[in-house]
């Protein structure tokens, strides 16, 4: 039994007075609105990470760094390749069509200078500076995630064409 | 009171609990205008999210946080607030409808009751939380809830005899 039943009954039977009779009119007008704004306001789809869209991107980003970091002294302009051991990554990719390339990977080993040559056609000498790296190709399945590396060694040969300074 | 749980009629609902909540949110603010003010606005607030009415603690959230809003809203009103607020303790009364002298004598003691101790009180008794309900909505233990209300009541029955 509670000691203060009687006490809870007599503060039950005070009633609090009613709210005035705009207030509900004022919720009523308030909400319908509330509805109306909302009824007009093009609610942009919930955040959603892309992740085809980031993957291409980190993909893109992770490969424009790789190219960026190494060293190739003579630029494209100056630079003819005359031989390589890889495909390219154009080649890898299409192998692969559920695949995203997502990293590359070039390790300089040795670059060894071999000398001047003449190049066939050329009017003047190149040096020919030979290569030794290892590429890691990295891969991501689309749909399941799966990750795919590719490890191999590889040599290319450069002819610089020399300045004659 | 009809259980207003099982409504989702706005109507129904707000006609069942506003004269509890404008009661509730005149712990907060001096006036029965701005009472309604903040009421409005918790239950519009409340209802446009489409919480439901049987979490009804979460109304009372609302208009708590609606009157602390109110009076933050204005610094020199909420400096005007905090610098009454001992006196609310004492002269801030709940409106009742058709007092006799037994009930003037009551609400008095009410009124004197320390502002946690009463906010209880308004809460169980004459909006029908129950301690679970009415923890949820100040943040405090269902244990804490119920000891303030055995002390409110303790102190009531001290100051207050009836006729």
């Amino acid at each position: 039994m509670n000691d203060f039943s009687e006490l809870e009954r007599e503060l039950k039977k005070l009633r609090p007075v009613q709210p005035s009779a705009e207030l509900t009119s004022r919720v009523g007008n308030a909400l319908a609105n509330s509805e109306k704004g909302t009824a007009k306001v093009i609610r942009p789809e919930q955040f959603r990470i892309n992740w085809l869209g980031l993957g291409l991107g980190l993909a893109a980003a992770a490969t424009f760094l790789i190219f960026a970091r190494v060293d190739f002294h003579p630029n494209d302009k100056t630079k003819q390749t005359i031989a390589s051991a890889t495909p390219s990554l154009q080649q890898k990719a299409a192998a692969l069509p559920n695949y995203q390339a997502t990293g590359l990977t070039q390790v300089v080993y040795s670059k060894r200078d071999e000398g001047l040559v003449f190049p066939r056609g050329a009017e003047r000498p190149s040096r020919r500076v030979r290569t030794a790296k290892r590429e890691t190709l990295q891969w991501r399945d689309r749909q399941s995630g799966a990750q795919l590396a590719v490890s191999y060694p590889t040599e290319e040969v450069t002819l610089i064409p020399v300045s004659g300074q | 009171m009809e259980n207003v749980a099982t409504h989702e009629d706005w109507k129904v609902c707000f006609s069942e609990l506003a004269p509890g909540l404008v009661l509730f949110a005149r712990q907060w603010v001096r006036s029965t205008p701005d009472a309604e003010d903040v009421v409005q606005e918790a239950f519009v607030r409340f209802w446009r999210r489409n919480l439901s009415i049987k979490n009804r603690a979460l109304l009372y959230v609302a208009v708590r946080s609606a009157a602390l809003d109110l009076i933050r809203r204005d610094n020199r009103r909420a400096r005007r607030e905090v610098e009454v607020f001992g006196e609310a303790e004492r002269t801030v009364q709940p409106q009742f409808e058709q007092l006799d002298d037994s009930q003037r004598q009551l609400v008095a003691a009410l009124d004197h009751l320390p502002r946690d101790q009463r906010e209880v009180l308004v809460m169980k008794i004459w909006n029908e939380l129950t301690f679970a309900e009415i923890a949820e909505a100040l943040g405090i233990s269902q244990n804490t809830a119920a000891s303030r209300y055995r002390y409110g009541l303790a102190a009531l029955k001290k100051t207050y005899q009836p006729q």
